[in-house]
């Protein structure tokens, strides 16, 4: 007992060390308002980070977003509108871009926008070309020119069509208020104040646990309904949809913030509201043409037509996916185009793989050829909970018509990477979703090492042809050629069975009663918080 | 021959006096300490390798989830900016000058040093590791004697089975059932974040269940095994009541072969804390590293790996001192044998 008395101080001063450290006041709940403000508290995965409007991780584009604004907007239906620039003209040469700016617009710190500012952002982030080399245009920005006090000249070293699309995109052109600039305006090192034109402005903010966005007095355009934004720091998924279940969230927003089979459960209960964004990206499999038995268009085309699309898509994502016939959504722009889609159709399959020799000798469960098993190895990204399931059950499709799917779970990248070494034969692929798709696709897919396409289609007849389109697409001048060579290309590409379009990925969204309808669009970062209210 | 007596005699002698010492705590500290920059290089080289087996080069990975394709000129910049494009053994090199003098280097993603990133996250982990060791001895130690003290009763046979299920269950599973039950159903404790010693309560259970059920059996079997010592028989041949018996002589010796898994405890709960931390959204250490471990931010794990070595190998040095305190006998210096 002596030996516990000795003990018992030590114990104690544990105990008062916690109760110490725990003495910070209660967080509020989720839902709940205070007095008159009205308050919406989302979950989101990973911290906001710096909020700099200049780069890219640790930085949330949903954050980003809040607090900064484009010159210009990418709708859900393709077109571009104004937003900090109302109007813009094009040089008949297509290199000179002529934006005039909203005059009315002020910092969250008071502070006016105008050219010298916009000015001054463009030079912090071309500072750092390296970086942002991935946004073609970066490569043909030769200066940024102030006409006068609300008026700049963007010129460009040759036509490059999508400028108005990558400048819509949420990073790196966005604009950083003069006070949020460090000295020698290296933002690509971190920035003073997240100083934005944005509807929201940071208020509060606990690393790793939340941040509190309130409403931005200062902003030009429709004022938000509420007037804060809490987003809550739960990096897991089982916990966000727990937290919103217990009442400490009001909405969960986003793709893959929870899982499939927990919306689904949530939805069904009946107690919440859900809502599904239009489709913004695809999901799909990406065929290595590069060796083996892909290298082959009759054996990519038996896979597609072996695999019962429409039921996997509807059991595995519950109907919140729509199925995906070709490698673009119709709201794409250019990709609205006639293709005539490979369906279900095991028989075809079967006669496909016959035709191409790889036969089924009586007893065996394989296919062969030359005396080598038709065997084709799948990588999917081991904790998604939509790609294992997905590869599980095309790997029995598969098995019925002989093929031997071989399936392998691996870390993020590793898939994307194995393929373009060809050391794999099939891996989950996604589309970039807009506003730089179709081009980023485009212009990826003729770059090595990008987006795996380039290495996937190394092994196609007119792998060169496509690329020599590509090149063409992206400084061509004449739309109707631009048209006609979206056309060709998306047509090679699914006449060559390269992708095996599964699904068209949506925001999901699910929120309390005690919100107000709302649109959820179909952007990966823009989340309308401002259109979002309580009753 | 009398000079090689003479040296003999003396060597034996200074080995003997070196012997008595050396056995001494002092010295064994000592010894310890200069062990420990061995330990650490060690466990340095083999962090530092391990971490880049991992498939994909970080300055791709950062890329990538940045959602951007990274181009040959991006990957270059940032290979060069990472300072990744060296060879292996130059970055070892000044990342271990840097650590000599405390500068673990560069967060790859936040850029910020590592060390003040750690720093402002080891408390929160340090703050939950002790609340867990608290619950692990409040809940250990009474269940653990009364279960040898009352050894096959229904109560002892209840406890067993309760340790055996703790042990067994996995943490995360742990946690979610706690959060379903606690937070969900009965309203009690928030579902994620730290503020509020209810905040606390959960993870810290869900940290502390599994090593708790270890504990209580470790107790039962040490205090049982104690009981049954011919020390005890004569104590109450001589008349010692029961009470001063368990409390002066049997609990004291039962507790010294427990001192040495208490202070392994610290470290396993430090590193157990990676999934509570998780499921828990509980700000420190551990999701700090799985992120890390993600973004391929090499200078992260290596940070915190080597804070892990350096608090595991002094635990481990505090639980042997402690253990060389309560039994005199590890001294060498005789010791009462009670």
């Amino acid at each position: 007992m002596i030996f516990f008395k000795k003990l018992l101080p030590f114990i104690l001063i544990l105990m008062l060390t916690i109760l110490a450290g725990c003495s910070s006041s209660s967080e509020g709940n989720g839902s709940k308002t205070s007095n008159e403000e009205k308050m919406i508290t989302v979950g989101w995965p990973l911290d906001i980070g710096p909020l700099n409007p200049h780069t890219y991780l640790p930085n949330q584009m949903t954050a980003q977003a809040m607090v900064y604004e484009s010159l210009v907007e990418y709708n859900d239906d393709g077109t571009i509108s104004p937003k900090l620039a109302e109007s813009w003209e094009i040089s008949d040469d297509k290199t000179a871009y002529i934006f005039h700016l909203r005059q009315d617009v002020k910092y969250s710190d008071g502070t006016a926008f105008n050219a010298d500012n916009v000015i001054r952002n463009f030079k912090a982030v071309l500072a750092d070309r390296d970086t942002h080399s991935w946004m073609g245009m970066v490569n043909h920005i030769v200066d940024v020119v102030k006409e006068d006090d609300y008026t700049i000249r963007l010129q460009l070293d040759a036509p490059y069509y999508p400028v108005l699309n990558e400048l819509a995109f949420v990073r790196p052109f966005r604009f950083l208020g003069d006070n949020g600039f460090p000295e020698g305006d290296t933002t690509n090192k971190g920035i003073n104040a997240p100083v934005g034109t944005g509807p929201w402005v940071l208020t509060e903010y606990k690393k790793d646990q939340y941040a509190l966005f309130s409403r931005n007095e200062h902003y030009w355009g429709e004022k938000p309904l509420v007037d804060k934004v809490k987003v809550k720091i739960i990096p897991d998924s089982e916990s966000i949809s727990l937290a919103f279940e217990n009442e400490e969230l009001d909405l969960i927003y986003g793709r893959g913030i929870i899982s499939l089979d927990n919306y689904t459960f949530l939805k069904d209960s009946d107690q919440y509201k859900t809502a599904v964004s239009e489709p913004l990206s695809t999901r799909a499999l990406l065929f290595n043409t590069q060796s083996g038995p892909l290298a082959e268009l009759k054996v990519r085309q038996a896979i597609q037509h072996a695999v019962n699309k429409e039921q996997m898509v509807e059991s595995i994502t519950h109907g919140t996916e729509k199925v995906a016939n070709t490698l673009f959504w119709d709201a794409i722009p250019y990709a609205n185009i006639d293709l005539k889609p490979i369906l279900f159709n095991p028989e075809k399959a079967e006669q496909l793989l016959d035709e191409a020799g790889w036969t089924l000798k009586s007893g065996d469960k394989i296919r062969s050829k030359n005396g080598q098993p038709l065997q084709l190895d799948l990588i999917y990204i081991a904790t998604d909970a939509i790609q294992k399931p997905m590869a599980e059950l095309m790997q029995g499709e598969l098995a019925k018509i002989g093929v031997q799917l071989n399936l392998e779970g691996a870390d993020v990248m590793v898939g994307l990477q194995k393929l373009m070494d060809n050391q794999v034969d099939i891996n989950f692929w996604r589309t970039n979703g807009p506003p730089t798709d179709p081009h980023s696709f485009a212009n990826e897919s003729a770059t090595p090492n990008a987006n795996g396409v380039y290495e996937a289609k190394l092994g196609l007849d007119n792998a060169a042809q496509i690329d020599g389109k590509i090149h063409q697409l992206l400084i061509g001048t004449n739309e109707a050629e631009r048209v006609q060579l979206y056309k060709d290309i998306l047509t090679m590409f699914h006449d060559q069975a390269l992708f095996y379009p599964i699904s068209y990925e949506t925001n999901n969204v699910i929120y309390h009663k005690h919100m107000k309808d709302f649109n959820p669009s179909a952007s990966e970062y823009d989340i309308p918080y401002a259109q979002m209210d309580l009753k | 021959m009398g000079l090689l007596w003479l040296l003999s005699f003396c060597t034996m002698k200074t080995w003997e006096v070196m012997k008595e010492m050396y056995e001494s705590t002092w010295l064994f500290c000592l010894k310890r300490v200069i062990t420990l920059p061995f330990v650490l290089l060690g466990v340095s080289i083999m962090t530092f390798l391990f971490i880049r087996f991992v498939p994909v080069d970080p300055a791709e990975v950062i890329l990538r989830l940045s959602g951007v394709a990274p181009t040959a000129e991006a990957i270059q910049a940032l290979r060069s900016e990472l300072g990744t494009d060296q060879p292996l053994s130059i970055q070892y090199f000044i990342w271990l000058k840097g650590v000599l003098y405390f500068d673990f280097g560069t967060s790859f993603v936040s850029k910020l040093p590592v060390a003040q990133e750690i720093l402002e996250k080891l408390p929160a982990t340090f703050e939950l590791a002790l609340a867990a060791f608290v619950c692990i001895i409040c809940f250990s130690i009474p269940l653990g004697i009364i279960s040898a003290l009352y050894k096959n009763s229904v109560f002892d046979k209840i406890v067993g089975l309760l340790s055996i299920i703790s042990v067994s269950i996995p943490t995360f599973w742990l946690g979610f059932f706690l959060l379903y039950l606690f937070s969900l159903k009965l309203g009690i404790f928030p579902t994620n974040g730290k503020g509020t010693i209810l905040h606390m309560i959960l993870p810290a259970v869900a940290l502390a269940l599994p090593t708790t059920g270890l504990f209580v059996q470790a107790i039962r079997t040490s205090v049982i095994e104690e009981l049954q010592k011919y020390y005890v028989q004569y104590a109450y041949l001589r008349g010692l009541k029961k009470t001063v018996i368990l409390s002066r002589h049997v609990f004291k010796n039962a507790a010294i072969p427990l001192t040495t898994m208490l202070g392994m405890t610290l470290g396993n709960l430090l590193g157990g804390a990676v999934i509570v931390e998780q499921v828990f959204s509980w700000p420190g250490l551990g999701r700090y590293l799985i992120e890390s471990i993600i973004n391929r931010d090499y200078p992260v794990v290596q940070c915190y790996v080597l804070i892990i070595a350096i608090i595991y190998v002094f635990a481990n040095l505090c639980t042997d001192i402690l253990h060389r305190v309560l039994d005199p006998r590890l001294n060498g210096e005789g010791g009462r044998v009670e």
